[in-house]
């Protein structure tokens, strides 16, 4: 093949697959317009004076001025939604209300370590832990036992977070005392592992269950023979070769399931009074921190889209079916 | 369909359809108020008199289990329907039109289902002084009828060129008829394990909101009553074991009833 003929055929490769990025990105742009534009319309076209609602009915009347003034809210909507929008673009949608002298892309900076750590223990935990129960599941190890781990993962799979991890953390933190209670100020890196692991039981289930299923598919290869028949051990087998080739349908299940992880880390944050993305939205939310509210809410839209995008890079690489 | 299809799909099916009648009964016969307070008994374990106990301010828990298990399965019914009721028409038509039509409906299902629930309801609550029961079923129809639109625009696909609907064509039948009588039973199917699996969905996801504060105001939801189990999980335990029993009870009986309507659906 000359050159030529060797670059045109790459560039018709090349041309659907970012054209493809360029539709994903403005899917993903307009989705994170939307959810803005929301979060920005409701905290104006509240029924009722917005001032009033963060400073109470019984502020005086030049008190409620003055804050509509520093917010912009008495300047025409069209005019304050571009403010907004600049303001999301330079990252500076001014201080917060709560905390006077803070920004409010500053407080979200703040928070999005602690959510970082957690989302990112919980991922590792949730992955090496459903892939140990898959291998528990089909390996020959527990015996006639290995379908108890089975039915295991489906229970869990099937068990919603917030029905769980209450009880979980009372058996653990309360009764048993293994744990650090919740809003314990020194629970340390002990408390941030046991709150990922409740984090992460319904990934790790999730990834059991397709682990198990790719596993089972390898199971009756005939690399899995040969490997046997060198006398390789039964963890040789498994972990060495069935599992590096049962590996791809797992990124994706992990990749999917990190939206699910973010919406649970909301949940635990505020079951165990830890400070982070979720527990700065809900507190600027009962507060009506407007500032902070908005950049919490795009923040975490943000880090959503993100976690889809890389759900459908990794099942696009990985399983060339759905690339198209 | 065969003896054993049959129990296996009514076994699934049961159990949610009971937690729905029990619930219903005790909200229509029992005079038990979910909200009356009895300030002394706050926080009182379980007796004869209150088999579940008392929560916060000496609310009855066992009213409390029953009335917030109704509202939450009407809100799931409610929204389920019209997920339903909305998605239904439009996949079909959709579907059945193709080429265009067909990839902008399910660009705009790709679109609304890349929402994170959670942040929406954020957003659209923060209009609200108090948010009420309302609100929060407003919040889940917004993005729950994509899902009921795709499987039944890709049914639709898949139908309109099958042979009987080609028959059909070929004798003259109309397009209203062949629509209302040859697509829409063969597609009502697949569309009707939605309805389970989206009400299941439905009652977590109020539960979940309840549970970080976004709950409705009046306090009669599984998301206040796990909110009170998980602040007092010192002083009163069983606050929280009653309300993770429920919700579990709950949503697994829903996911089992969509399993079974799965097992009816696939049935040969």
């Amino acid at each position: 093949m000359t050159d030529h003929r060797r670059d045109q055929a790459r560039a018709s490769r090349v041309v659907p697959v970012l054209l493809k990025v360029a539709e994903r990105s403005f899917g993903a742009l307009l989705v994170l317009l939307v959810l803005a534009t929301l979060v920005f319309l409701a905290l104006r076209l509240l029924p009722g004076d917005p001032a009033a609602l963060i400073l109470g009915d019984q502020a005086p009347e030049l008190e409620r001025a003055a804050l509509r003034a520093r917010l912009g809210l008495d300047r025409p909507l069209w005019l304050q939604y571009l403010h907004y929008l600049k303001g999301l673009f330079v990252l500076d949608l001014g201080d917060s209300l709560a905390r006077p002298g803070t920004k409010a892309f500053g407080e979200v900076g703040r928070a999005l370590g602690p959510t970082a750590a957690l989302s990112g223990v919980a991922v590792l935990l949730g992955a090496v832990g459903g892939i140990a129960a898959a291998l528990l599941s089909v390996g020959p190890w527990l015996g006639a036992r290995r379908e108890w781990a089975h039915r295991g993962i489906l229970a869990f799979a099937a068990t919603p977070l917030i029905a769980f991890a209450p009880l979980l953390t009372y058996l653990f933190a309360v009764d048993r005392q293994w744990a650090p209670l919740p809003g314990d100020p020194d629970a340390g890196v002990a408390g941030l592992l046991f709150a990922s692991g409740l984090l992460s039981i319904p990934l790790a289930a999730q990834v059991g269950r397709i682990g198990r299923a790719a596993l089972l598919d390898q199971a009756r290869a005939k690399f899995l023979d040969v490997a046997r028949a060198k006398g390789a051990t039964s963890i040789r087998v498994w972990v060495v070769h069935a599992l590096p080739a049962a590996f791809a349908p797992i990124s994706v299940v992990i990749a999917t399931q990190l939206g699910a992880l973010l919406g649970g880390a909301v949940v635990l944050e505020r079951l165990f009074e830890r400070p982070g993305l979720g527990t700065l939205m809900l507190n600027a939310y009962a507060a009506r921190d407007i500032p902070v509210l908005e950049a919490s809410v795009v923040a975490a839209g943000c880090l959503f889209v993100l976690a889809q995008a890389a759900a459908a890079f990794a099942s696009a690489t990985l399983d060339p079916r759905t690339a198209a | 369909m065969s003896q054993v299809t049959r129990v296996s799909v009514f076994s699934r099916v049961l159990p949610a359809l009971a937690v729905a009648l029990v619930a219903f009964a005790f909200v229509v016969l029992s005079d038990r108020s979910p909200t009356r307070l009895t300030l002394e008994l706050a926080w009182a374990g379980p007796d004869s008199t209150r088999p579940f106990g008392s929560g916060d301010a000496g609310v009855d828990l066992f009213a409390l289990v029953f009335h917030a298990t109704f509202r939450a399965l009407g809100l799931a019914a409610v929204v389920a329907l019209f997920g339903f009721t909305l998605g239904t028409p439009l996949g079909t038509t959709a579907g059945l039109a193709g080429g265009k039509a067909q990839r902008w409906l399910l660009r705009a299902c790709d679109l609304t289902q890349s929402f994170p629930t959670f942040l929406l309801a954020l957003a659209v609550l923060s209009a609200v002084a108090v948010p009420s029961r309302l609100h929060i079923g407003a919040v889940f129809c917004l993005t729950v009828w994509a899902p009921f639109a795709r499987i039944a625009s890709v049914q639709a696909r898949v139908l309109g060129q099958s042979q009987f609907v080609e028959a059909a064509q070929a004798l003259g039948v109309s397009h209203g008829v062949i629509i209302l009588k040859h697509v829409m039973p063969n597609l009502l199917g697949p569309v009707a394990i939605q309805l389970g699996t989206a009400a299941a969905g439905i009652v977590i996801g109020e539960t979940a909101l309840g549970l970080v504060g976004l709950g409705p105001a009046d306090g009669v939801s599984l998301g206040s009553l796990m909110e009170q189990g998980t602040l007092s999980m010192l002083r009163a335990p069983h606050v929280l074991a009653v309300g993770a029993l429920t919700v579990m009870v709950v949503s697994g009986s829903l996911q089992l009833a969509s399993e079974g309507l799965r097992r009816w659906v696939g049935r040969t």
